[in-house]
């Protein structure tokens, strides 16, 4: 056991006591299996501690299987707040607002579109635009951009890009409620203007993948997932829209945070009350920000779309959209009542027992790293009661991006790639060791930790035939 | 990377997920500057940026540390909404004001050899210090 302070209490689940560090009001709760055990980081344990510290926190700071030292929250944490004592914190839903995963599936399967791969593959990243500092194609009018921030996926499909069946399998409709974009400042808007509608980079991604696998029948017909199925996996977020809201509030509430007199372990969990004034606008902001996640995720749905159905005789339908940065305000069941409170993911995945997409529990989408396996899971009763109605949102960085370039190559990555024939497409070789395999958890490892844990439950696998790394 | 003095002017340490990095200077002045070459390198290969246009940034706060996110800030916008890398930067610190004479060059498409996108500066463990020298740390979300 190389972390003395942590308590094991359940077959996977490791209590972070509540003396573990000054002020803690809760316990923590990191969610591992002997085999990720190894991974866990003495910076991440921190972090978790830190969160247990904010006002209002309720039960637990909790981290998912996929945890890793971030800033502020660790990636991977969830916390729920009390909306009348608690705080609402901008360092908890993070830089990218509503960063998150769409899957897409097609009509056509794998051995249709085997021997073409590598053309399609450039075709659709010849049409969505990638990589560092990427523009998006639209020319949007500053009352356009209100309109994506006030509407989100429901704007995009009003102008054209899909179709209401997409916002019936987007969370929360893709729009959120409340987002006001006199809220967010100029100089966000102009980060924003240009980049609606692009991937960006780092470990954003679009992936053509397969079903290689179905573990719940019942779930994968409803989803519309068959073996052998051709699906697209989009990984994206909000951009430096996402990014301006949430440094401009940051730093608002580097003074608000004083004034409220909250004592905070590390300056990157700036918060202030949730019934306060400065909360009600970092949340119109944040809210306007995920709005533009989903109407970004939305328009490159429909370039996807427009290069398959070109190339193919095929429909292409959404199974599901998932936000894995934001902060939601949620009924929870506490201590036997039921009561709201602002749930914060960063680096998580809502996972409820219900959902109005399809009539059952929640889909959850969680990528692997480049060239592995990609998930689609479905949330659970147990969630709602261990974890805030939440689960993983990856496989968890275990290798700086810095030590990925000093013990991988990219040639060696791309052969590797070459060798399972999937065809990368990037506009950045230099990058591609920092999203290698090597340089995260074992995705196979992680899911089986939330399955076994019960916060979620598996419904299909999806393999890697083509990658675009942003 | 080096001073001319031969003082160590900044070096990047392992961060799981982002980038982190300390600077160094023998006064406030370079310890901004050093910390803005620091996040420039992390964005850009600074080798390439020539230095044919000059660019002055003005900004004020209320203490060290602030002046420092707000000025790192200031520079990644300038990087991303007006495509300015800044390759030396001469920067005169007042009380809690800074005024700074940034050189460099605007980027073409396919001209320059990025690194990192970087999203934001964060405050995670952001402090200005002095030992022998001015030193801080800071991490950038990427």
């Amino acid at each position: 056991m190389p972390f003395e302070e942590l308590v094991k209490r359940g077959e996977y689940v490791w209590e972070v006591p509540e003396d573990a560090a000054p002020r803690m009001r809760v316990p923590g709760r990191i969610f591992l299996s002997e085999v990720l055990m190894k991974y866990l980081e003495r910076g991440a344990i921190q972090q978790v501690a830190n969160v247990a510290t904010l006002p209002g926190i309720q039960k637990w700071s909790l981290a998912m299987p996929d945890v890793h030292t971030g800033y502020g929250f660790p990636i991977g944490g969830v916390a729920a707040f009390d909306v009348n004592e608690g705080v609402i914190s901008p360092g908890g839903v993070g830089f990218d607002i509503n960063c998150g995963t769409r899957l897409l599936v097609t009509t056509l399967f794998k051995e249709e579109i085997e021997p073409t791969i590598n053309e399609l593959t450039t075709a659709l990243f010849d049409t969505i635009p990638s990589g560092l500092g990427s523009k998006g194609q639209l020319r949007l009018s500053e009352k356009e951009l209100d309109g994506a921030f006030f509407g989100g996926a429901k704007w995009a499909v009003n102008q054209g890009y899909g179709n209401s069946a997409d916002l019936k399998h987007c969370e929360s409709n893709g729009c959120l409620d409340g987002a006001d974009p006199t809220k967010v400042s100029p100089l966000a808007k102009k980060r924003g203007k240009p980049q609606l509608g692009s991937l960006g980079s780092g470990n954003h991604f679009l992936e053509i993948q397969y079903v290689d696998r179905i573990f719940d029948r019942t779930a994968a017909d409803l989803f519309g997932l068959k073996e052998q199925q051709v699906a697209i996996m989009l990984h994206s977020g909000s951009r430096g829209a996402g990014h301006q809201i949430c440094t401009d509030y940051l730093k608002m509430f580097q003074a608000a945070s004083r004034k409220y007199s909250i004592e905070l372990p590390d300056r990157q969990l700036a918060c202030v009350p949730a019934d306060s004034q400065e909360a009600r606008d970092y949340f119109s902001a944040m809210a306007a920000a995920a709005n533009y996640a989903w109407t970004n995720r939305q328009v490159m749905s429909y370039w996807v779309r427009d290069v398959l159905e070109q190339k193919f005789n095929t429909t292409v339908t959404l199974v599901y959209d998932v936000a894995h940065n934001i902060a939601k305000l949620e009924k929870h069941v506490i201590d036997g009542s039921r009561k709201e409170v602002y749930v914060h993911r960063k680096g998580a995945t809502r996972a409820f027992d219900n959902d109005a997409s399809y009539g059952i529990e929640q889909p959850v989408l969680i990528p692997g790293s480049m060239g592995t396996a990609s998930y689609v899971l479905h949330g659970t009763k147990k969630a709602m009661s261990t974890s805030f109605g939440s689960t993983c949102h990856g496989a968890g960085r275990i290798l700086s991006r810095k030590a990925a370039r000093r013990s991988l190559t990219w040639k060696g990555v791309t052969e590797g790639l070459q060798r399972k024939h999937i065809a990368l497409k990037t506009d950045d070789l230099s990058s591609v060791p920092e999203e290698a395999p090597e340089a995260y958890k074992p995705i196979d490892e992680v899911i089986d930790v939330v399955a076994k844990l019960g916060i979620s439950e598996a419904v299909a696998r999806l393999a890697p035939m083509g990658v675009i790394k942003g | 990377m080096l001073c001319d003095s031969g003082m160590q002017k900044y070096e990047f340490l392992e961060h799981t997920a982002d980038v982190t990095f300390k600077a160094y200077g023998r006064d406030l002045n370079e310890l901004f500057e050093n910390a803005a070459e620091a996040l420039e390198d992390t964005m850009v290969l600074l080798n390439e940026i020539a230095l044919n246009e000059i660019l002055t940034i003005e900004v004020a706060s209320d203490s060290y540390e602030n002046l420092l996110y707000d000025w790192l800030s200031e520079l990644l916008i300038t990087f991303e909404v007006e495509r300015f890398a800044v390759k030396k930067c001469f920067v005169r610190i007042v009380g809690f004001s800074l005024t700074a004479y940034c050189l460099g060059e605007r980027l073409g498409p396919n001209r320059h050899k990025l690194n990192e996108e970087v999203k934001a500066v964060t405050y995670h463990n952001l402090a200005v210090t002095k030992n022998d020298v001015y030193h801080t740390e800071v991490t950038l979300d990427v």
